[in-house]
């Protein structure tokens, strides 16, 4: 029954998804302001889940209704999945193991790869192109994320999030690796396909990209998703790299302050064409997240002798 | 003589073998009346010249639906093709029967000439011999064939006004 | 979708699409991302007004004209109003002239504040974007203020103005300028220093200067080229006679050339504005024009915000128009798009279809909305009911 609980409220669904639709509150009204507009109001978020609920699913022509309503499903459950190996409100998860790192970050891919299967299987023209663009930016962020993230888990010996959390606390990995902390952030905005990485979505050229064909709830849904891999993915680096977790209130703070390093970046810059970001992410992050990887292994090695 | 009448002055004297005659409305602009059989080497000699910039191309129904006593009905289009160089304006004028309404493209010696060509074929149905792209601009695809709008003899009703 | 006989890959973009303000419709053949080949289909805004004027009097055109375009409608109505007066042998008082162009001024910055917005908002760039767009409101409020609206201001009657700009007007537009003059400094610099904003513009739709004059392009988007042609040097009309304007000419043809003189173009503009304001010329506003008008053509011309606006205008002597032929500057600039974009990457195409400020209300101006009699009601007119009961008609036999 208590496994239900956490499963069905607390921390898992209920809990991760409202919190997900305030981080997108923040991340609207920050964004708002900062661009001299009013921006929504608190419950703009949920209304708008609501409102997409409660409208007519059209499922296009030619698509498999199944597939078609099956992967928003899909990809709400895996980040949500996701969610439970991480620290929310700062409280340690209770069903961590061995290696749940690596599980966390392809769960949160497997949201990536849904929104890619959706915009392809739609057959639409802009859907497929958002797609396309949806794959070649996951391969180009997918292995510097993963590398930003296992930083810390080298230096702390271990692939547990839990382990590493009780690891980092204390000590602000930040200050020794300050290029994991700024890829894991990018790659963050780049999964979240938030500006200037939005070209998978650029609206302008290609209406909505892999989600264009998509309304009411699988809209919703896939939004939903998008939210708690937000929630998560700030979670794991405010945890990681911003001094571990000291109390829930704290914790909460730092998460909130990374959404705002998140929103300037976001306010700041024209988009990046997706030419531009795969030569950007390969040519600077790919290398940079490796060599500073080489160097913690070379110190690890180092301090073990 | 100020830039302008002499940019009228040498446009003049470049015409001069093709006119058939040429006239001088206002101070700025020059009218050349020339036979549709001498248009493209008139158009040749300007842009070998490059003399100006073709800024338009209007079409003129002459025709007159309901001729008084005495008035001929007229049953010609004439073609305008407009070239601005600073402050001059030089129209080379060619009248074109109705029967046989077309004119020669210039769109190989000017290629901006294109949608003005286009918009002349479906807006009066004067044919321009070899324009590359023929097909309609403006007008809507179920639009009635051989209908043209701008033609004097297409008379809006009450309620199109 | 999959066209496998010609392996060909179309994303068409129009006639509703996000990139686009106004509809048109745009076809481009993808491989990959890259564009190899464009095409475009014109007049889903095409209204007939050509066509229309020849059933109004002159004076009633003036305002169907200025409907041609929310924009620039006073580059319209003057363009009309100075070929007509010409017709008429009327020349319009002098303060009238300048008010004309004073009046011209303000819309070329409001329409480039505009312009400036909508292609950063191209480029993914929406906080230029609200900014741009937040400043235009103070020229729009000036607007609504001198002639009571904010578009369609209707300044311009036969042989002058209507609306005079009195002290307190300019006390207020010199604040403006002042206020508009550090922001648009400020935005000049962002154009020209941002790194990520340069990756979208900097060599992005190089036209060379004489591809841009075998395209027959105008306005900014000619003098990014390095083609320097501007109506109001060359061929000053109205205030411009007294108060010249000065050319703004770059030559990299790139869109940040087309940027950049676009914004230089307004502290050009506000500098007009202010000798207009300083050294406004007193006198009347209008002279009488006769309601017939005297048989003959003419050519008018006028820089609009997008480039040279032509008019020709025929009279047979009597309350109405013979022809009234407009080519705007939009139709002009449009295919030099077309082959421009070939070439580019899809991401690209918004950013140069932005570059020359299309503006497709100008281009479609002439139609009539010819409809199949329905529902026993007159062939062209449906009433709000009818429209009603025809969506859910619709609707209806689409769920069947």
């Amino acid at each position: 029954m208590n496994a239900l609980l956490a499963l069905l409220l607390f921390p898992g669904g209920l809990f991760v998804m409202l919190n997900g639709l305030a981080y997108e509150w923040v991340d609207r009204k920050l964004v708002a302001r900062m661009q001299n507009r009013l921006g929504p109001r608190w419950f703009q978020p949920l209304a708008d889940v609501a409102k997409l609920l409660g409208k007519e699913e059209i499922v296009p022509r030619g698509a498999d209704a199944r597939w078609f309503n099956g992967l928003p499903i899909v990809a709400l459950a895996a980040v949500l999945t996701a969610a439970l190996y991480v620290p929310l409100l700062g409280i340690l998860p209770s069903v961590g193991f061995a290696g749940d790192l690596i599980v966390t970050i392809y769960l949160l891919s497997v949201l990536t790869l849904c929104l890619a299967l959706a915009g392809s299987l739609t057959s639409d023209r802009f859907g497929l192109l958002g797609a396309t663009r949806t794959l070649t930016q996951l391969f180009s962020y997918e292995a510097p994320f993963l590398l930003a993230l296992l930083g810390p888990a080298v230096v702390a010996g271990s692939w547990q999030i839990g382990t590493i959390l009780n690891y980092a606390s204390g000590q602000w990995l930040i200050v020794t690796q300050p290029i994991g902390f700024f890829i894991a952030v990018i790659g963050l905005m780049g999964k979240l396909e938030l500006p200037p990485f939005d070209a998978p979505e650029a609206h302008t050229e290609i209406v909505a990209g892999a989600l264009t064909e998509y309304s009411g709830r699988g809209l919703a849904l896939f939004r939903l998703a998008k939210n708690v891999a937000l929630v998560v993915g700030l979670t794991l680096i405010a945890g990681f790299y911003l001094g571990g977790i000291a109390n829930a209130f704290e914790f909460v703070g730092k998460t909130l302050a990374l959404l705002g390093v998140i929103v300037v970046l976001q306010v700041l810059f024209a988009r990046l064409r997706i030419d531009q970001l795969v030569g950007m992410w390969w040519r600077v992050g790919a290398l940079l997240a490796l060599a500073q990887w080489l160097l913690l292994i070379g110190w690890k090695l180092w301090s073990a002798n | 003589m100020s830039e302008t009448e002499s940019a009228l002055a040498h446009a003049k004297q470049l015409l001069a073998q093709w006119a058939a005659e040429t006239r001088e409305p206002e101070t700025n602009r020059l009218d050349v009346i020339l036979t549709r059989e001498n248009l493209r080497a008139a158009v040749q000699t300007l842009t070998d010249a490059r003399w100006g910039y073709l800024a338009a191309l209007t079409g003129l129904d002459l025709f007159n639906p309901l001729p008084k006593k005495g008035e001929p009905l007229n049953d010609a289009f004439e073609i305008l093709y407009h070239f601005c160089a600073g402050a001059a304006v030089l129209t080379l004028r060619v009248t074109i029967p109705r029967a046989d309404a077309f004119v020669p493209t210039v769109c190989d010696m000017i290629p901006a000439a294109s949608p003005f060509e286009r918009e002349l074929i479906e807006m009066f149905g004067v044919q321009v011999s070899g324009t590359p792209d023929a097909s309609r601009l403006y007008l809507p695809e179920d639009w009635e064939a051989g209908v043209y709008p701008l033609r004097k003899d297409f008379v809006l009703t009450e309620s199109e006004r | 979708m999959h066209n496998t006989q010609a392996e060909k890959f179309i994303v068409p973009m129009g006639p509703q699409h996000p990139a686009l303000k106004e509809p048109g419709h745009f076809e481009f053949t993808l491989d990959g991302e890259t564009v190899t080949h464009a095409g475009v289909r014109l007049g889903y805004v095409h209204r007939g007004i050509e066509k229309a004027t020849e059933a109004r009097t002159w004076v009633q055109n003036l305002y169907l004209l200025e409907r041609i375009c929310g924009i620039c409608s006073h580059t319209h109505a003057t363009a009309f109003v100075l070929g007509v007066e010409k017709l008429a042998g009327i020349t319009a008082p002098p303060r009238a002239q300048a008010i004309r162009a004073l009046i011209g001024e303000m819309e070329r910055i409001h329409s480039h504040l505009l312009w400036l917005g909508v292609a950063a908002h191209e480029a993914g760039f929406d906080t230029l974007f609200m900014f741009s767009w937040r400043d235009r409101e103070t020229i729009m409020d000036l607007l609504e203020e001198i002639t009571g609206n904010r578009v369609n201001y209707s300044a311009n009657v036969l042989g002058g103005v209507k609306y005079d700009v009195q002290e307190k007007h300019a006390d207020a537009l010199r604040r403006a300028l002042d206020f508009l003059e550090t922001r648009t400094e400020h935005y000049l610099e962002v154009v020209k220093n941002d790194e990520m904003f340069l990756r979208r513009t900097r060599g992005v739709g190089v036209m060379s200067r004489e591809l841009a004059e075998a395209w027959g392009v105008v306005g900014p988007t000619a003098r990014a080229s390095g083609v320097a042609r501007d109506v109001r040097v060359d061929a000053p009309y109205a205030g411009y006679v007294d108060f010249p304007a000065r050319l703004i000419l770059q030559t990299e043809g790139d869109l940040e050339a087309r940027f950049s003189v676009r914004i230089q173009e307004l502290f050009e503009s506000y500098r007009l504005i202010r000798a207009l304001l300083d050294h406004l010329p007193t006198g009347e506003l209008v002279k009488t024009v006769p309601r017939r008008i005297k048989a003959g053509e003419t050519v008018s011309r006028i820089e609009a915000p997008r480039g040279e606006l032509f008019y020709f205008i025929k009279s047979n002597g009597g309350d109405k128009p013979e022809r009234v032929h407009i080519r705007t500057p939009s139709i002009c600039n449009m295919s030099s798009v077309l082959s421009l974009a070939v070439g580019h990457p899809l991401a690209d195409v918004p950013m140069l279809l932005a570059g020359i400020d299309p503006c497709f209300s100008c281009n479609d101006r002439m139609v009539l909305l010819k409809q199949t009699a329905r529902n026993g009601a007159h062939a062209d007119e449906w009433t709000w009911e009818q429209l009603h009961q025809h969506g859910i008609e619709y609707y209806r036999k689409q769920k069947r």
